[in-house]
């Protein structure tokens, strides 16, 4: 009983020493806040949380080159591709201009006055008369990525409506021959108008509406319209807050293990270990400190978060057992890493280096990045911390516990090797 | 004389010191190297593709072969047909990652479908892992195709209705048609890259971006040592001892500044040398364009490490603030990801950190193609802000603790 108490004085003592330096409390609740808040700012600047809208993207320019010369009685498609991209629907980020010629859009995208063209060939109109192909060339700022896609993906389906009223007429025509008919203009033209009038009607529905015909669920079994499990920019900042979370709970899981350290180096550990107290007590206490300030710190940050940027942390029990394989995790390798040094000089490359070095393989810096590989989920779960955000990652998804416990035992075991390991190097060096 | 002995010392202090010069070159050069590996492998390597897993409840039908048809015709993903596996066992397939999607269609689709009659198709993704994204964009154009062959079969159809003895065949027949057509469709989108440096495919090259990002990184994360001297030297009073020699402080502080600019450029140079001769990266197309980006980041980096060294009082704080510098300005700078996949407001508040514009001057060269007078403005700034630091550096700048 009375070894227990000591214990809790020595975690209590190393737990306020910790939250009393204004720089730990800096580093430990207001940097992940701070960068989070960066993010929040960065991605919902220009859209409301509440909205749903998709994430803005900064401004594209696309500079239009129209070299369609229809001939007479005929669609002038180039000119409905100028009108589609100018239509007032269009997402305010994108900024259309024309310009006369190739040679002038490759030009204003070396002056980056022009981030994407859009080329209409000569006989784009053509195609419509005499059944053949035609190609728009979109060229680009090639230090552009998503822009580009986008612009292709709004060309396509623009182009998409058109081909398909024109494979409408084909198949028409096709039957109306084997039929010994001929198509009427007008009926032609109603024809048209309807399959023009069901495919708005159709990319509508498959894009916004509330009971699309592409019905989508989440993996964690969730119905929800039109692709969109949550709000996207929610989904976002949870996410980054999730990687700053774990970076920062590492960081303080190896932090706090240096005090001992330092202590050894100022000689108060030398002085404790005179007391009547053993050496494994004062060592059991410290080490319950850094778990404890890891899960102090863990939930000030889901708390502050949820309060300050809205975030939904998922089923409570899911995210506590998460909170528990992050604890375990971080304190465990916290304490293995500063074993392995010798004075506190060396923790600049260890905390700095090896849990940044971890941090950005186990995903916690581009968690939010579009776009990136797949190979990065695999290569993620070759560190601790990707383990931990992958908890994350199916809480915040509306995970069950069940769901979790993967993530969480891994979390846990490779929490518990460390900690077995660090604990042992330890006591043998002040034994 | 003495300012460079003073220099020489800094820096045979911090490369005898094994563990910086791992941090110094090799992370670095490991760490471009994965970062390049993983991109790269997503523009080569065809089993990088998203895997869209395909459940059929409809038994073969016409209108569900012709989707699955248009699905694996894609070149962009694989498809896996899943045979009559639950949607929970499917679920769970795009929660181990191991799919990055699935399609299935209900049971008397096709002939739903082709009656006109509402259908719903579902679709498994995770609309937080960008694999979902990228498999939910590239499978909703082709659900429209065909969707619109069926119309287009009803339109045919109602226009010369088959005969009852035949309507299943005809039917059949015309879907068939429009199915056959949605393969070649008449109009097509074509991207490519402009530029001088149209031959080099853009951003194909995956270290085109990771190799000049890594440098602004690493150059960044660098500063912990040069910084970490000035503090030492703070702490065991050799800055004091060094004012009874008969340096004064300002050659103090230009000699441990003199050893810090050293320190990022060798560590620069080194990694343009790896960027140009290993990783196909051409940073020396404009020799002195690069040399200016070079000498302008180093520039920088000095200035906030001196600044750094000054603010910090322990290690701890050189680590974080370091820390701190290197997020801020990397990710925000565009270092890790360009800046045009995130928001405006991030682009634009990215522009307000040195990373963006180091990342701009590089761009410029090896991706663009530009000459020298496209990296003076970038050149500038990071000289601009170099000079800032410093000079709230010295303004600072204190030989012992209070």
């Amino acid at each position: 009983m009375e070894d227990s108490m000591k214990i809790i004085d020595l975690a209590l003592k190393d737990l306020l020493r910790s939250f009393r330096s204004m720089f730990a409390v800096g580093m430990m609740v207001v940097a992940p806040l701070i960068i989070t808040g960066l993010m929040y700012f960065a991605f919902s600047g220009m859209a409301s949380q509440e909205s749903g809208e998709a994430v803005p993207l900064p401004d594209i320019t696309v500079s239009v080159v129209n070299l369609d010369q229809p001939q007479t009685g005929l669609p002038e498609l180039g000119a409905l591709v100028v009108d589609f991209l100018r239509d007032p629907a269009m997402p305010d980020w994108l900024v259309v201009n024309e310009l006369t010629s190739e040679a002038a859009a490759r030009q204003a995208i070396d002056r980056q006055a022009t981030g994407v063209a859009v080329i209409i060939p000569e006989k784009f109109s053509a195609v419509m008369g005499s059944g053949g192909k035609a190609e728009v060339t979109i060229l680009h700022d090639p230090t552009l990525t998503v822009g580009p896609s986008i612009v292709k993906g709004l060309m396509e389906q623009f182009m998409d409506g058109i081909s398909g009223a024109m494979i409408a007429y084909q198949v028409i025509d096709l039957h109306a021959s084997e039929n010994d008919a001929v198509l009427a203009p007008e009926t032609q033209m109603a024809v048209l108008q309807r399959y023009t009038e069901w495919f708005t009607a159709t990319s509508q529905n498959i894009n916004h509406a509330d009971q699309p015909i592409l019905r989508f669920i989440s993996p964690a079994g969730e119905e929800s319209s039109a692709g969109v499990t949550t709000n996207p920019i929610g989904n976002i900042l949870a996410l980054t807050m999730a990687g700053q979370i774990i970076f920062f709970a590492f960081y303080t899981g190896g932090s706090s293990t240096l005090s001992l350290l330092n202590e050894d180096e100022e000689g108060t550990l030398a002085r404790l270990f005179t007391t009547p107290t053993p050496r494994s007590m004062i060592l059991i206490g410290k080490f319950i400190a850094v778990f404890f300030t890891v899960i102090l710190q863990t939930l000030v940050l889901l708390v502050a978060s949820a309060l300050l940027f809205n975030i939904k942390w998922g089923q409570p029990v899911t995210m506590l057992l998460v909170v528990l394989g992050q604890v375990a995790a971080a304190g465990g390798l916290g304490i293995l890493l500063i074993s392995f040094l010798k004075s506190p000089r060396q923790a600049g490359p260890v905390l700095g280096g090896v849990l940044t070095v971890a941090g950005m393989l186990g995903g916690l810096f581009t968690v939010a990045v579009p776009g990136l590989p797949e190979l990065f989920n695999t290569i993620n779960l070759a560190t601790p911390h990707g383990w931990v955000l992958r908890g994350w990652k199916l809480a915040l998804a509306g995970a069950g516990p069940g769901e979790v416990l993967v993530p969480v035992l891994v979390s846990l075991a490779i929490g518990c090797i460390c900690f077995a390991v660090g604990a042992r190097i330890f006591r043998n060096r002040f034994a | 004389m003495r300012i460079l002995d003073l220099a020489l010392k800094d820096i045979s202090q911090i490369f005898r010191d094994k563990k910086s010069l791992i941090f110094l070159a090799l992370m670095p050069i490991v760490f471009t190297l994965f970062m390049g590996f993983a991109f790269n492998g997503a523009v080569e390597d065809p089993d990088q593709r998203p895997r869209v897993g395909w459940i059929d409840r409809d038994g073969g039908s016409a209108a569900s072969q012709a989707l699955f048809d248009m699905l694996e015709s894609s070149p962009d993903m694989v498809i896996a047909p899943l045979g009559d596996l639950s949607m929970d066992q499917a679920a769970e397939r795009v929660r181990s990652y191991e799919l990055a999607a699935v399609v299935e269609t209900p049971a008397g689709f096709s002939d739903r479908l082709l009656a006109g009659e509402p259908v719903r198709l579902a679709l498994i993704a995770d609309a937080n892992e960008t694999i979902g994204q990228a498999a939910m964009q590239l499978i909703r154009p082709l659900v429209v195709r065909a969707l619109s062959a069926a119309e287009i079969t009803r339109l045919t159809l109602e226009l010369y209705p088959a005969s009852d003895v035949s309507a299943d065949a005809q039917t059949r027949e015309v879907f068939a048609d429009a199915v056959e057509a949605w393969k070649s469709p008449a109009l097509s989108v074509a991207v490519q890259p402009a530029g001088p440096v149209e031959d080099s495919g853009g951003m194909t090259n995956p270290y085109q971006q990771t190799s000049p990002g890594i440098m602004v990184q690493f150059a960044v994360f660098g500063l912990i040592n040069s910084a970490m001297v000035l503090v030492l030297e703070r702490k065991n009073r050799t800055l004091t001892r060094m004012l009874t020699t008969s340096l004064n402080r300002a050659s103090i502080i230009l000699g441990h500044v003199l050893a810090m600019f050293a320190v990022v450029l060798f560590q620069e140079v080194l990694l343009v040398l790896f960027g140009q001769f290993l990783l196909g990266v051409d940073y020396l197309r404009q020799p002195l364009a690069i040399l200016a980006m070079l000498v302008s980041l180093g520039l920088f980096v000095t200035g906030f490490g001196l600044f750094v060294g000054v603010m910090a009082k322990t290690e701890d704080q050189v680590i974080m603030l370091s820390l701190i510098g290197m997020f801020v300005i990397s990710a925000l700078g565009g270092a890790w990801f360009p800046l045009d996949v995130a928001g405006p407001a991030f682009s634009r508040i990215g522009h307000f950190t040195p990373g963006a514009w180091a990342m701009d001057g590089f761009q410029n060269i090896i991706i663009r193609g530009l000459g020298f007078s496209s990296v003076m403005l970038p050149a500038a700034i990071l000289m601009g802000y170099g000079l800032l630091f410093f000079v709230l550096a010295v303004w600072r700048f204190r030989f012992v603790e209070n």
